[in-house]
């Protein structure tokens, strides 16, 4: 990733100094209603992660005052080149697409099945990423799904999801 | 029976040459692909390794580290974008060599240069490790405690710049640590209700996830990287001569390695920009530096592949990883049950030879390979980007929902890439994380059982003198990189008020 303008990396340091103080909160709290035990010792299931949750809000809070001193010491940030911004959109946007892809993996292998998921992956992640729409891709793709299932599902005997199709077979032939 | 007997009988019947040959293959082209690390290659095969015995496990992640080490030159020497973070020294003379049509005398002074060092590593890593080693017998819990307070130190050196961040990133991997049964009572901790998290989040899911899918979404908006041309395939071995010229560079990054390697935190990018420095300083050439020398590609090739032998030192001797690469490999051991550290030796000496077997093996083969593997390097290299993206990304589910057989562990994997992501964006460093994570337990189960056999004391830490040596040492290495980070500001910081004054 590009190097950023030390005022905007303050400012962002900033915001993850009161996000992480809130993260350590929320740890705290949870931490807070882990249920005691006579086996726990004398430090008990929660000492650690109580200490845990004091440490990184003790740094979140250090790296926030060194953040807000910087911004101090550096004034207003450079007036923000549009281009650059934008750029640096696309790209959280397209990471944010390839996230969405691989959710929708998950969502769909329970029903499609492995072998049509992982084409269904590998199309869309390589169209995603620019591919041309040609009939290659999809012959790319099907060929793919195959290789992956004959590894995976024939050659190292895992059990990925059937889908749906299993139980359409029976309803259809009996 | 000897540490060789061991070995021999490791290598003749288990698969851990096939290992070693599959793992440097792997590793070759892993290595060549921008982007792909030797870390991210490894932990690509990671989930593969479950259902292996140990030996063949350890083996083909190690040789994969030996050979992505070698990958990464090809594409520095051919397109000048380096594979590896390490081959980022050789991208300055390889790919000067390569514009005067001799890339592929490049290619196989890098090759030559990388078995060297791969061997020359392998030799300190089995002459150092026993020796650390032998003072297993001496670790009690206190100890075993502050061995994991002296891993976790290393974040100090790791922190490249931001002690603080490196810090908290270790504290978050901690954090991830404590979630699932507790060690010592039983009780279930951070688990919400799902039975998916009682045993713990697994290290290998979090290691795919923060370097291998974070990358991928990184990938997925920079441009394709440029392309080899075909005839750039063939590799040119050194003459003898050359091969005489190349000695003291070679020799230098050796030297540099095996310091460089055995220290963690410092890795294969720093001993290699090191040792094309110092091979440039002794060299009697100095002036053909940065316009296509061989000694500017044998020097930091001797030296990023000795680092892959020599960072194995710390990693097995004490089970400090002190780079990414050993991270994947201390999860791998952790995975198979190999607590590394004091007592790996003692207890599991037949795994311990097997593993200096099997990359005697991939040393070896990495000759043979290396010229084999080019020119599928060349063709992998030269596919277009969108179609690897989705075929890596294919593999990273398919080879996580093997371990398991659940989808919840991909969400896992997926959620750990967005960590990855956030940390790459904000700056924040990766390996704290994951030491974090690895050495949790250690930390926390080692602690609470020294504070039970004593009572709550905590004075037990610095009675027990190898609890206190290490304490010491992780002082040490917290005072020592922050000084020199403190340093490093204040230089920084004079340099820019000197760049404002005029």
């Amino acid at each position: 990733m590009a190097e950023r303008d030390p005022v905007d990396q303050a400012r962002a340091d900033l915001l993850v100094a009161v996000g992480i103080v809130a993260l350590a909160t929320a740890y705290w709290l949870a931490a807070d209603a882990i249920p005691s035990s006579p086996l726990s010792g004398t430090v008990g299931a929660d000492g650690l992660p109580k200490t845990l949750a004091w440490v990184l809000g003790g740094l979140a809070a250090l790296l926030g005052a060194r953040a807000a001193a910087t911004c101090r010491r550096l004034g207003p940030p450079a007036r923000p080149d549009p281009v650059v911004r934008a750029e640096a959109r696309r790209r959280h946007l397209r990471a944010l697409g390839m996230l969405g892809l691989g959710v929708g993996y998950v969502l769909v292998v329970p029903y499609l099945g492995y072998a049509l998921a992982v084409f269904a992956l590998g199309v869309g992640t390589a169209l995603y990423n620019g591919a041309p729409r040609t009939w290659r891709l999809v012959a790319g793709g099907a060929v793919g799904a195959a290789l992956f299932y004959l590894l995976f599902v024939q050659a190292l005997g895992i059990p990925l999801p059937a889908g749906v199709w299993p139980g359409v077979w029976k309803g259809v032939f009996g | 029976m000897s540490g060789l007997e061991h070995a021999w009988h490791a290598l003749t019947t288990t698969p851990a040459v096939f290992a070693a040959f599959g793992g440097v293959m792997w590793g070759i082209l892993g290595g060549a692909l921008p982007g792909i690390s030797p870390s991210i290659a490894m932990a690509l095969l990671l989930p593969f390794t479950y259902d292996m015995a140990p030996i063949p496990a350890i083996v083909l992640l190690a040789s994969t580290y030996v050979g992505a080490e070698y990958g990464g030159s090809i594409p520095a020497i051919l397109i000048r974008t380096p594979g590896t973070n390490a081959a980022a020294a050789t991208t300055i003379d390889g790919y000067e060599m390569h514009r005067q049509g001799r890339g592929g005398e490049a290619l196989g002074i890098s090759l030559v240069s990388g078995v060297i060092g791969g061997l020359i590593g392998l030799a300190v890593l089995v002459l150092l490790t026993k020796p650390l080693a032998s003072v297993a017998l001496l670790f009690t819990p206190p100890a075993y405690f502050s061995l994991g307070i002296l891993g976790l130190s290393v974040i100090a050196s790791l922190s490249s710049g931001s002690l603080i961040k490196g810090l908290m990133a270790g504290a978050l991997g901690l954090m991830l640590a404590t979630i699932g049964t507790d060690p010592v009572s039983g009780v279930s901790r951070f688990t919400f209700d799902q039975p998916e998290l009682l045993d713990g989040i697994r290290f290998i899911l979090v290691m795919v996830g923060v370097f291998a899918v974070s990358e991928l979404f990184v990938q997925s908006g920079l441009p394709a990287w440029e392309k080899a041309g075909r005839g750039e395939s063939r590799i040119k071995l050194p003459s003898f001569a050359l091969l005489k010229r190349l000695r003291r560079s070679q020799l230098i990054g050796s030297v540099i390695g095996t310091f460089e390697g055995c220290m963690p935190g410092a890795g294969g990018s720093i001993a290699a920009f090191l040792s094309y420095n110092e091979a440039r300083r002794w060299s009697r050439r100095p002036e053909e530096f940065g316009q296509g020398s061989p000694e500017g590609i044998a020097a930091p090739e001797t030296a990023n592949n000795t680092v892959a032998g020599t960072a194995l030192v710390p990693m097995l001797s004490f089970g400090i990883p002190g780079s990414n690469s050993t991270a994947i490999l201390l999860g791998g051991l952790l995975i198979h049950g190999m607590d590394p550290g004091p007592m790996l030796f003692t207890r599991h000496p037949d795994f311990v030879y097997g593993l200096f077997g099997g990359l005697l093996v991939a040393n070896l083969s990495l000759f043979v390979i290396g010229i084999l593997v080019l020119t599928p390097a060349i063709w992998l290299v030269n596919r277009p980007k969108p179609y690897l993206l989705a075929a890596i990304y294919a593999l990273v589910f398919s080879g996580v929902y093997s371990i398991d057989h659940s989808l919840f562990d991909i969400g896992i994997v997926l959620a750990a890439g967005c960590v990855g992501y956030l940390m790459r964006l904000l700056g924040f460093p990766f390996l704290p994380l994951v030491l974090g994570l690895v050495l949790g337990y250690l930390i926390e189960a080692n602690y609470r059982r020294s504070l039970l056999l004593t009572g709550g004391d905590h004075v037990v830490f610095v009675q027990d003198p190898v609890s206190l040596g290490l304490l010491i040492a992780a002082l040490l290495f917290v005072v020592g990189s922050a000084t020199r980070d403190f340093r490093e500001a204040r230089r920084r910081a004079r340099e820019r008020e000197a760049g404002a004054g005029g």
